[in-house]
């Protein structure tokens, strides 16, 4: 790393970076200095509003060229200022991946997406199919060409996205997230085409929170940002010594060393626990099951027939990769999708008999993007509008929305009630959903990815909040995200091409590995702990609580509190 | 510190202009299955998407506004079965829609009568105006001046005005906080 | 049940054509059939551009919904205007009209005139429709942006037009969503009474959030374009896009028809042609 940054001018020299957006009242990142050399993988890691966004459009080009807003420092890209380069020359320098590829991709045929850039800097037809040709080899996507992009699933989108970057042959990528949606098997091959990148000399930058997965990059080194300063920049040993457990995910080792090293951070690791849980007598009728049924959207058929049940009292993950159907299970036990062909029951009773406004009393619906609904004027009215689409009593809302309100534990937020919904931030437009499921008083939830969107510190702590939500009787959650699953569920329904391959509490559904990652899903480092550290019959205990319980004993793990999570303890 | 800003004209066209246009013209195409026809009247459509048109030149400017009338009016027939082609002159109207109303938002009418009233008078004059030009069908379809001011002007300008008013102020009560949180 | 365009000519005769060449049919067809009022001659263009159709093998069930509503949206226009608004007729004057009979109540008089100007209209509207069908199903959406550049349409707006077929299918899924979120919250669009201001403002639940959505997401998409250099200076289109024999062929065809009407109009052979037995009927 040494020699080469002596040998090498460094792609990017940042000195004393401060920059507010023009409406902004504070800057958004204050004083950061960095250079990155040629051959250089740099990991950007932190929290949500750290400032990683600032900085990459810093480095981009954005800021000056598109963001306005008063910047202080400097900010030199290949030699010269970014405010001295048009964005145009800049594109052949800086290649960014944004968050969303959905977002970021623009042709409407993979072709098309991978053409863009070229075509804008009016490279000829030629030179163009070369490249592309070149680039579906390097990312893996030759398979892809001809497709629609509309029709292409999350991880070869994200490819795709990368793709239409190589495309441009720029000396540094910033890739921004890239992890968030992508199953092991696409982040194992974008993290490759990121190593071999920077083996051929090219930067890389790559802001993610998922320590865990974006190590193995086997970044040179870490710059971790809090509120829009630098608080570490060095080497990965260096950071896994000072990271904050809680903000980002760390290796469960790293967390071990943290907690063994500083034991005053385990104070912070209180997890709520669940009320009113008692075992299910055997006979009780399941709240939601399903007797062999198939469902689809037009010829594809999605759910090839699913049996199971899910009990009036208990917390249900279904796992699987995207695409796998577990989705489409609850839209349509919700009736908002018909099957074609079984049997679906809710509380004993077939569910066709209720409307799906009849459903949402029992079933609390918690859609993945909150904003697709949010559209009243005020926080009270987005509240009332269920209970008045219902018929239900005037004289009962304003308790209705008082209630929702403080079991989402928004009823602190100043002026909450004549908010308008969109203004608030995302975690709390998430309340806001999860409290608008409730103003329908179900006793069971239903949550569709809670952790989308979310950094580690938030997706945790909404999960908290939800089990501690008083009065719920059960929680069924729709997620990819392995940990989350694991470390919450009483039970787990593995989900593989529209089937139940597996259903049982997490312990046993994790043992065969073969058959988890033929799911397609990640072994992490949590679940070899767990292996290692618990019993067999024991509960899943999320890196936290897990590191306290190895340090202290199990004692003291379960006086922290592990709630209802597990099975057959206690 | 040095301070930044980026002066926009309202008719210059950058990727913000062909997003916004681009976005506008397919939400119109999208959400106009949603109509209905009003009851009793001689086969009048309330098409509650129209409202798109207008509040997209109010928000962005003349030139969205222009294209998401002009080619998300072609849209809507194209899906619809009506043909790209069989009215395209209802296109021009539509887009003149959205012009106008991108023209009167710059100007001083919008900040006439508060947020709500402001809006709706913008959406109003700019689809009566607009929608003058499909007395076209006259030329086009060989019409006489009455049939194209009752079967065709009359026809189309009071269910749009009916989408326009109502629906113009609610989106921009919307959007109007939301423009102030991002970024730019 | 949200309809997305469908590339549904995809391998047809007509869907190998370049691209250009059913976008410039379709407005010389129209150029064309503004100009005839002569039902023979609108007939003679019908059926030719039935054939037309053929070339693009649209499968007729998977349009069928479209042809229902093409056809009796025509039809009850074509009724209403030229049969129920007063019986007045283009340039002819009230005079010159042969009625057959009056209608009871409204006392509009039903003509010899009335009636065939009715039937070319609706001949001239299917015609209409039947030449831009292959415009939304035998063109690539990807070749739509290429093929209107090529054309001289400013690129910029060439590549909105292309951006906005990238946009629908996920707008459309986004809208599906936002329907079955509002769905569970006890909302139906189609249900509930009221008048026409009840019913639009019934969209806003569906509307606002959808847009709002769209618009703060649009942020990105215009942070990708202009990291990708778009609109700083010419681009270039990877589709390449020539004419072949056919290609020629047909646009020559549609080209030449074009002129002849135009002539044959010109010297005022293109009027309107009041079917002769319906004159007979009148009584004259």
């Amino acid at each position: 790393m040494v020699e080469r940054t002596a040998a090498a001018e460094p792609v990017v020299r940042i000195e004393g970076l401060t920059f507010r957006y023009r409406r902004a009242t504070e800057p958004a990142i204050r004083d950061i200095s960095l250079t990155i050399d040629p051959g250089e993988v740099l990991l950007v890691a932190g929290p949500s509003g750290c400032g990683k966004s600032t900085l990459i459009r810093a480095i981009n080009g954005l800021i000056p060229h598109a963001y306005p807003g008063d910047l202080a420092g400097s900010v030199m890209v290949g030699g010269r200022s970014t405010s001295e380069w048009r964005l145009r020359d800049l594109a052949g320098i800086v290649g960014t991946v944004l968050q969303d590829p959905a977002k970021q991709i623009v042709g409407a045929t993979v072709e098309a997406e991978l053409a863009f850039g070229p075509e804008n800097l009016g490279l000829e037809r030629v030179e163009i199919r070369r490249r592309i040709g070149e680039v579906a080899e390097r990312a893996g996507i030759r398979g892809l060409l001809g497709r629609e992009t509309a029709a292409l699933s999350g991880g070869e989108r994200q490819l795709l996205a990368m793709g239409g970057i190589l495309m441009l042959r720029p000396r540094l990528y910033v890739v921004d997230e890239p992890l968030a949606n992508l199953d092991p098997a696409s982040a194992a091959r974008l993290l490759g085409i990121l190593r071999d990148l920077a083996d051929e000399g090219h930067a890389i930058v790559i802001v993610e929170h998922r320590v865990e997965e974006a190590l193995d990059l086997r970044p040179d080194r870490v710059l971790y940002l809090e509120e829009g300063r630098t608080r570490y920049l060095g080497d990965t040993a260096g950071f896994l010594a000072v990271a904050d457990p809680d903000a980002v995910k760390l290796p469960f080792d790293a967390v071990l060393a943290r907690f063994r090293a500083d034991p005053a951070l385990m104070g912070a690791t209180r997890q709520p626990g669940r009320h009113g849980q008692g075992p299910a007598p055997p006979d009780e009728q399941p709240r939601l099951e399903f007797r062999g049924v198939r469902a689809g959207f037009g010829d594809r058929e999605v759910l090839h027939g699913i049996d199971a049940r899910l009990g009036r009292r208990e917390i249900v993950a279904v796992l699987g990769p995207n695409g796998s159907g577990k989705t489409t299970l609850f839209r349509t036990a919700m009736r908002l999708l018909a099957p074609t062909a079984g049997e679906i029951r809710v509380d004993g009773a077939p569910a066709f008999e209720r409307s799906v406004a009849e459903l949402a009393t029992t079933f609390g619906y918690v859609f993945q993007s909150p904003s697709q609904m949010l559209f009243a004027r005020t926080v009270r009215e987005e509240l009332t509008f269920g209970p008045r689409n219902l018929g239900r009593d005037a004289a009962s809302f304003d308790f209705i929305v008082s209630d929702a309100l403080r079991r989402t534990s928004l009823d602190g937020l100043d002026g909450i009630l004549d908010r308008p919904p969109l203004t608030l931030s995302f975690g709390q437009q998430k309340r806001l959903a999860l409290a608008i499921a409730l103003s329908l008083q179900p006793p069971t939830l239903i949550l569709d990815e809670p952790s989308a969107g979310q950094d580690h510190r938030t997706a945790r702590r909404f999960m908290q909040e939800v089990l501690a939500i008083p009065g719920l009787e059960s929680i069924f959650l729709v997620t990819h995200d392995v940990d989350l699953a694991l470390t919450h569920a009483d039970r787990i329904l593995l989900f593989r091409d529209g089937r139940v391959v597996a259903d049982g509490p997490p312990a046993l559904v994790v043992e065969d590995l073969d058959r988890w990652i033929g799911c397609n899903l990640r072994p992490t480092s949590l679940m070899r702990a767990n292996a290692r550290w618990r019993p067999a019959d024991a509960g899943f205990l999320d890196a936290q609580m897990l590191a306290a319980h190895v340090l202290t004993g199990t004692a003291a793990a379960e006086s922290h509190g592990e709630g209802g999570l597990t099975v057959g303890t206690g | 510190m040095s301070s930044m800003s980026i002066q926009r004209s309202a008719w210059g066209v950058d990727s913000r202009v062909i997003v916004y246009a681009a976005i506008g013209a397919a939400l119109y195409g999208v959400v106009a299955l949603f109509s209905f026809v009003i009851p009793g009247s001689n086969n009048v459509s309330v098409r509650p998407a129209f409202a798109i048109v207008p509040f997209f030149g109010y928000a962005f400017g003349p030139v969205v506004g222009l294209f998401t009338g002009l080619v998300g009016n072609a849209i809507v027939d194209q899906l619809s079965g009506y043909g790209l082609l069989t009215a395209w002159n209802w296109h021009i109207a539509n887009g003149l829609v959205g012009l106008i109303a991108g023209v009167l938002a710059a100007g001083s009418m919008a900040r006439m009568g508060g947020k709500i009233v402001g809006p709706a008078i913008v959406a109003a004059i700019s689809i009566v105006i607009g929608m003058l030009f499909v007395f076209s069908d006259i030329f086009v379809f060989g019409n006489d001046f009455n049939t194209a001011l009752t079967g065709s002007y009359l026809w189309v300008l009071v269910p749009d005005l009916i989408a326009g008013v109502i629906l113009v102020p609610l989106l921009v009560m919307a959007w109007e906080p939301l423009k102030e949180s991002l970024g730019r | 049940m949200i309809s997305t365009p469908r590339y549904l000519g995809r391998g047809s005769w007509l869907g190998s054509r370049d691209p250009r060449v059913p976008l410039v049919v379709g407005v010389l067809a129209a150029a064309t059939v503004i100009q005839l009022w002569d039902i023979r001659i609108v007939s003679v263009l019908f059926v030719l551009g039935q054939a037309y159709y053929r070339t693009a093998s649209i499968p007729f069930r998977l349009v069928r919904r479209q042809w229902a509503f093409a056809v009796l949206f025509v039809s009850i226009l074509v009724l209403v205007n030229t049969i129920l608004t007063g019986g007045a007729i283009g340039d002819f004057d009230r005079s010159d009209l042969h009625p057959l009979f009056y209608l009871p109540l409204l006392g509009t008089p039903i003509s010899a005139e009335s009636l065939s100007y009715g039937a070319t209209q609706l001949l001239r509207f299917l015609t209409f429709i039947t030449i831009g069908f292959p415009i939304a199903y035998a063109i690539a959406p990807s070749d739509l942006g290429p093929a209107l550049a090529r054309l001289r349409i400013p690129e910029k707006f060439a590549f909105g037009v292309d951006l906005t077929y990238r946009f629908i299918p996920s707008l459309a899924g986004d809208l599906q969503e936002t329907i079955d979120a509002q769905r569970v919250r006890g909302y139906e669009w189609d249900k509930g009474r009221g008048g026409p201001i009840a019913r639009v403002r019934r969209t806003v639940p569906l509307i606002v959030p959808l847009t709002m959505n769209a618009i703060v997401g649009a942020e990105d998409t215009i942070d990708a374009m202009d990291l990708r250099g778009f609109g700083t200076g010419r681009r270039s289109w990877l589709r390449e896009l020539a004419y072949d024999r056919a290609d020629r062929a047909l646009l020559l065809t549609a080209l030449a028809i074009f002129f002849a009407v135009t002539i044959a109009s010109l010297m005022g052979l293109t009027k309107l042609w009041v079917f002769p037995p319906l004159l007979t009927l009148a009584g004259e």
